[in-house]
């Protein structure tokens, strides 16, 4: 029986799960969602997310939500039988990986997230863009890539080379590139610049996004 | 060489380090800075934590940061070498969901837990009044979010069944919540009262929430 994911094909929580089905070559379908009423129904939250989320992933009985959690569950099971490597073994490795795992959800999410509501999900909703929020959440989003511009030097991922923990941003990154006027903030750092690009030039990445 | 654990032993953070070493009985040294305002200074950023935050762990050379990572770090390496306590099963499809509730804690349950902790902690300490209207919306939203607990917990001990990370990583801050005034959340949910009482009452919370209190009497300042 094929993976089946249940989500919004183009939203960013997706599509960090298809970027890993891709990167380690699992057969998937994707339901996609059109109505978010039918997230909210008794029976998705009993059965499927408690909180009427998506992404959702059903590998054969087994039923996991949340996207990063999903995507740590792909590479336990699957890592195994692909050449890609998500997660290495090495313990110390592995532990620095779940570290910028880590920075991704804490300083590097949250303004992001902020910049992208206001700039797209706000007018979708018909509601003002605080403009005020879009500084502030620059300015810090800012500090965290100056950071990075640091962390990157001399290296090609994070953590030297391409983990989990790279693919964790793409899909917040490739919004700002594609849908707002912001991507100065990644391509005025040299080293965060060529980052991305290296991301951007995965062949997962091409088919995560041609879809 | 012993681990050695860099932070606060108030601070809700490095307090699920604390807890996790011990509950897998590992042994370790504490080494709270000298103030919160020098994580900031540059050798601290450049030797320590780039973002200029606690907790960070050294194991012999080896050091690593971000609470959330250290608990994993410490469970790949340790789980099973001082004691029988398993905080993330070996069975992928359980470790998964291990994850899940893990993911539950910090995109459902902390952003209105932290708004509350703030408000109720840090707000008086710098001296500024307290907003009800944040109070207000943030126990709201916390309420639906234990409401979703409740019915997870049905006929459960744990979150997932079993004790582990997940259940360890939501405690330390749910505490000081808990004790700012706020208890009726938990307390008016049976499921969600009696699993917090269970975690309330664990050897290692419990003495760990000790080992804070002590570090405040002898520590005034902070």
């Amino acid at each position: 029986m094929a993976i089946k994911l249940i989500g919004f094909a183009q939203s960013p929580t997706t599509r960090r799960v298809v970027l890993v089905l891709n990167e380690l070559g699992i057969p998937y379908e994707l339901e996609s969602v059109t109505e978010i009423q039918t997230i909210k129904t008794e029976e998705f939250i009993t059965k499927k997310h408690p909180f009427g989320k998506v992404p959702v992933l059903c590998d054969g009985d087994h039923v996991v939500n949340e996207s990063r959690a999903i995507c740590r569950y792909l590479v336990s099971k699957y890592q195994k039988d692909s050449k890609t490597v998500l997660y290495p073994d090495d313990v110390h490795k592995a532990s620095l990986v779940e570290q910028y795992i880590s920075y991704e959800l804490s300083y590097y999410d949250p303004p992001l997230s902020k910049v992208l509501y206001q700039e797209i999900y706000a007018k979708r909703r018909g509601e003002p863009t605080d403009e005020a929020v879009v500084k502030q959440s620059l300015e810090e989003l800012s500090k965290t890539l100056d950071i990075y511009e640091k962390i990157l030097k001399g290296k090609e991922y994070l953590n030297g080379e391409y983990s989990l923990a790279d693919l964790f941003h793409i899909p917040c990154a490739h919004i700002i590139y594609s849908a707002t006027s912001h991507k100065d903030i990644f391509d005025s750092r040299p080293h965060v610049k060529q980052w991305i690009e290296r991301l951007q030039n995965r062949d997962a990445y091409k088919k995560t996004y041609a879809e | 060489m012993t681990i050695r654990l860099i932070g606060f032993p108030f601070s809700g953070i490095v307090l699920r380090v604390i807890i996790c070493l011990k509950e897998l009985g590992i042994p370790y040294e504490l080494d709270p800075p000298a103030s919160y305002k020098s994580l900031r200074d540059e050798d601290y950023k450049a030797n320590k934590h780039p973002f200029a935050k606690i907790p960070v762990l050294f194991d012999g050379d080896f050091k690593i940061t971000e609470s959330r990572a250290i608990c994993r770090y410490l469970v790949s390496k340790y789980q099973g070498k001082y004691n029988d306590t398993i905080l993330i099963p070996n069975d992928v499809h359980k470790a998964g969901l291990v994850d899940q509730f893990i993911s539950y804690e910090f995109s459902y349950y902390d952003p209105p837990l932290s708004k509350l902790l703030y408000q109720e902690k840090v707000v008086k300490s710098l001296n500024r009044d307290q907003d009800p209207e944040v109070i207000k919306q943030a126990r709201e939203e916390l309420a639906k979010v234990l409401d979703v607990f409740e019915k997870l917990l049905e006929g459960k001990e744990y979150l997932n069944g079993e004790y582990s990370l997940a259940d360890i990583f939501l405690c330390p801050n749910s505490y000081y919540v808990y004790d700012a005034g706020h208890s009726d959340l938990w307390d008016n949910r049976p499921n969600v009262k009696n699993w917090w009482n269970r975690l309330y009452n664990r050897d290692a919370i419990k003495k760990s929430f000790e080992e804070t209190k002590s570090f405040w009497e002898n520590n005034p300042k902070f």
